[in-house]
């Protein structure tokens, strides 16, 4: 944790920006900076007892406001409706914001609550020496301190003194025991905010003077405008400018249907230079992603010699899976804001990066970052998709372009199809080798497909790549003898960008659906040969990760009780179930119930269990759960296919999301643990697919193997 | 360009616009009330969802001239201080994520329960069919409807 001290060591090296941090604990009227205690750079505890958290992670609707400051509330005894949360901004206080992995939570909870602790630690010395009694007398409550003989203090009346006060190194952290907000069910902090509609996202920002721009992209990947006519956008009554930025041409008006309006127009008049990537499509890059199954690829794990144990089986299985590209689709589309002055600069948006959108968007302007001020807005629907700077970047070059904003560009939802950081189409081949005795002796799992990981390195391939695309195949917990996963790259033109469960997604779909048709082919029951494959073992690693076996069992143990597993079903059903260590961290297992009645699939429920540790929030863990699933399942009907180096779809209407009506029950188990809290953004996602599809076999005898399911093969 | 005259949120507004100007950008980008949100302009997403003289209907197909002589209400609008039922119940289920998507929801919902005091599971597939949560918070969203239907009676 940064100490304050070290804060204002660090604040002395560049003056500008700490300006920009204090503004966010700014006194108010009536206050001074000296009656706020301001220990460090989460917490700021004002002379009224209302206690301001600020939050180094984006908010995307995984509930990290309300989740972080429950952390410093926990262990400050903070009266929670007394907590004010705001968002950090990037800079020397919050230097990797970066929000994703599924990592908030763990990275922050500890330094979160020692900063509560030390805050506490203080308050508690501050009422001491005013009732000239030992701290250690003195305990917490609810915004108060505690003294002997009923003395009783609020913090807004100790925030003066406690400020003055050295901040300690190592405050004592609370016993689990002794938690009460932390374990909770707490609502979301910001939902009286959304439901009146006073919520700020990106889009909603407002600016004096403010401009909207829209920019015609080429539709062919990285083509560029080769002639156009101004004057017909210019024809449309608001629009002020036309303007060349590096991804195409900027229409800049009063209001964004104005700039919507002068973009078709311009639009009509545009040709186009649409380069190199004119001839990428779906089906030539199948026919790559397939050579390249049997060709040379990178080893990601390989133990046991796979090969002989093949040729030794007595019986060997092989499959081919298929998951296509798919695309994040936040409802919000992508948008950022711009105000340029005289060598400084400020936007405001949604970002799950915020660091590297400052730091990327301030080299586009030839400014250094701490003269870029990023206020970072609530995201509508992130995904992995706002990890992204592209569109942020792009916004600071419209600003640029047009003399200074503050402009607005907002992307409608063809562009946010079209021009995604889409997650990448893989082809998988899997063979299982039986031996004599009946059981699972070699198991290899081929990758082919673009490599993600490229998007993240500037291109480099790096060392980690081949374990990166094989995440959640490589990890494969059970205990086989021989096992070989490897990851060929096959490459395509197309930007790509983290999504929600990462490969992780189309991985464990085409394991753990593998894994089911090797049950079935044994004449095993699915979940008793899961769960004596993975046996009595306890922490087991696999290269980078290492997962216990122990929890995972334990998970798949509840959702099969709590499912019913093994029940009578009525006719037309099917049980089917599925599960993942992810990244070793959590622990989930899914069981869905289906139906398919006249080629209608249905999903009735599903039974989730999981173990992330500690459960900060239980509420915002089970929303996790919930979103996960309805993400998951959206993607067994959704793809993005390419054609002449364009995606075919443009909106909701072709890239299909799920909806209310086809939700099905989500029912979670949460196993209580004491073990340090991990993340619940990403682990729901993967299992729903697989458990979804081995489902459609109990009900159908039909196997799955290729995302989306298409019509008429149920 | 013609002004036109429209009531919103109870209040009358003179907007000068083309009259093909969705409804959506009006509120948004002219009035400022950024409750009411885009998420496609295609129609299939529900975000921009207002009422319509109290029926639900998507801004970005309600054009200006459409809007004209009527009454609007935003999220805004919808109370003063979120004690609408389906507000109180929003809260109550904790259904927000994002949130982004929720203003439209709540406005559907609103104008579902007005028109029926207590829908049926099949009555909620249809009223939000038009609908997109990417978030995936749609078992709270029937959670919250049942409840506000059993605290409006
Ligand atoms: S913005 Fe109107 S339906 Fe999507
Ligand atoms: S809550 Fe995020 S889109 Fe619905």
């Amino acid at each position: 944790m940064t100490s304050r001290r070290d804060f204002l060591k660090v604040a002395g090296a560049g003056a500008g920006l700490v300006l920009g941090f204090h503004l966010e604990a700014k006194p108010r009227p009536g206050e001074t900076a000296k009656t706020v205690f301001h220990p460090n750079a989460f917490l700021a505890i004002r002379p009224d007892g209302t206690a301001q958290v600020t939050v180094p992670k984006t908010e995307m609707g995984q509930g990290v406001r309300t989740a972080l400051p429950l952390a410093v509330a926990e262990e400050l005894d903070l009266d929670w409706s007394k907590v004010e949360v705001v968002t950090g901004q990037p800079g020397p206080d919050f230097k990797s914001m970066q929000t994703g992995g599924s990592t908030s939570v763990s990275t922050t909870w500890t330094p979160l609550r020692k900063a509560g602790a030390a805050a506490r630690e203080m308050l508690k010395a501050a009422a001491a020496a005013r009732w000239k009694v030992e701290a250690a007398q003195c305990r917490t409550e609810k915004g108060f301190v505690l003294g002997p003989d009923g003395k009783k203090l609020g913090y807004g009346d100790l925030a003066e003194a406690a400020a003055k006060l050295p901040v300690p190194k190592d405050a004592p952290l609370k016993k689990a025991a002794d938690y009460r907000l932390v374990g909770k069910r707490t609502p979301r902090f910001d939902g009286p905010a959304i439901v009146t509609g006073k919520a700020i996202f990106g889009l909603d920002v407002r600016r004096p003077g403010q401009r909207f721009a829209a920019v015609l992209r080429c539709a062919v990947i990285g083509g560029q405008p080769k002639a156009w006519d101004e004057a017909k956008a210019k024809a449309v009554q608001g629009v002020k400018a036309v303007v060349k930025v590096p991804t195409g041409l900027a229409v800049i008006a009063d209001s964004t249907w104005a700039a919507f309006k002068g973009r078709d127009a311009l639009a009509a008049t545009t040709t186009w230079e649409e380069g190199a990537a004119r001839d990428f499509s779906s089906p030539a890059l199948e026919a790559k992603m397939r050579a390249a199954l049997t060709g040379p690829a990178d080893d990601a794990r390989r133990e046991g010699d796979p090969a002989k144990a093949l040729a030794a089986a007595a019986k060997v299985l092989e499959a081919e899976y298929s998951f296509p590209y798919q695309a994040h689709a936040t409802v919000e589309p992508m948008n950022a804001t711009t105000a340029l002055s005289e060598g400084a600069a400020e936007m405001w948006m949604g970002s799950q990066s915020p660091n590297r959108a400052q730091e990327r968007a301030a080299t586009a302007l030839g400014l250094k970052p701490e003269q870029l001020k990023l206020n970072v807005a609530l995201i509508g629907g992130g995904f992995g998709r706002r990890l992204g700077t592209d569109f942020s970047t792009e916004a600071a070059q419209v600003a640029q372009a047009a003399g200074g904003g503050p402009i607005q560009v907002v992307w409608d939802r063809e562009d946010d199809l079209r021009h995604d950081l889409h997650h990448p189409a893989t082809l998988h081949r899997l063979k299982a080798g039986i031996d004599g005795a009946g059981a699972l002796a070699a198991w290899t799992h081929r990758i082919a497909g673009p490599a993600v990981l490229r998007s993240w390195t500037g291109g480099q391939k790096a060392p980690s790549q081949a374990a990166t695309e094989t995440n959640g195949a490589y990890d494969i917990p059970y205990a086989i003898p021989a096992v070989a996963v490897d990851f060929a790259e096959v490459e395509a033109p197309t930007p790509l960008g983290w999504w929600r469960g990462i490969q992780i997604v189309p991985n464990v779909f085409a394991r753990e659906c593998f894994l089911d048709e090797v049950a079935h082919a044994l004449g095993k029951d699915p979940l008793r040969f899961r769960l004596d494959l993975l046996g009595d073992r306890g922490i087991v690693k696999f290269g980078r990760d290492e997962a216990d076996i122990r929890r995972l069992k334990k998970v798949l143990e509840v959702a099969a009780t709590k499912a019913g597993w093994g029940r009578k079903l009525p006719a037309g059903h099917g049980l089917g179930l599925a599960c993942h260590a992810y990244d070793g961290r959590t622990y989930a297992a899914e069981v869905a119930e289906v139906s398919v009645v006249k080629g209608r699939l249905k999903v009735h429920k599903v039974t989730c269990a999981v173990d992330c540790g500690l459960a900060v929030n239980p509420a915002g863990l089970e929303a996790q759960v919930e979103g996960g699933i309805a993400f998951g399942l959206s993607a067994l009907f959704s793809q993005i296919t390419w054609e002449k180096g364009r995606t075919v779809q443009t909106g909701y209407h072709d890239f299909p999301v799920l909806r209310l009506a086809d939700m099905p029950v989500v029912e979670t188990h949460v196993i209580p643990s004491a073990e340090a809290p991990s993340g619940m953004g990403e682990p729901p996602v993967p299992v729903a697919i697989p458990a979804v599809l081995n489902a459609v076999f109990a009900a159908t005898e039909k196997r799955i193997r290729k995302v989306p399911i298409e019509d008429g093969l149920i | 360009m013609p002004a036109y005259q429209l009531t919103v949120n109870g209040r009358a507004r003179t907007v000068d616009a083309d009259a093909d100007t969705p409804l959506l950008w009006v509120l948004r980008d002219t009035l400022g009330l950024t409750g009411t949100k885009f998420g496609c302009g295609q129609g299939v997403c529900g975000a921009c969802t207002v009422h319509l003289d109290g029926k639900a209907v998507k801004s970005c197909q309600t054009s200006l001239k459409e809007a004209t002589g009527h009454a609007v209400v935003t999220v805004e609008g919808l109370s003063k201080d979120g004690s609408h039922p389906v507000q109180k119940a929003w809260i109550a289920e904790d259904v927000a994520q994002c949130g982004y998507c929720q203003p439209g929801m709540i406005m559907s919902a609103a104008a579902l329960l007005k028109r029926k005091a207590h829908p049926s599971d099949h009555d909620i597939d249809e009223a939000f069919a038009d609908h997109v949560c990417r978030c995936g918070t749609y078992p709270r969203i029937r959670k919250a409807v049942k409840r506000a239907a059993g605290g409006v009676k």
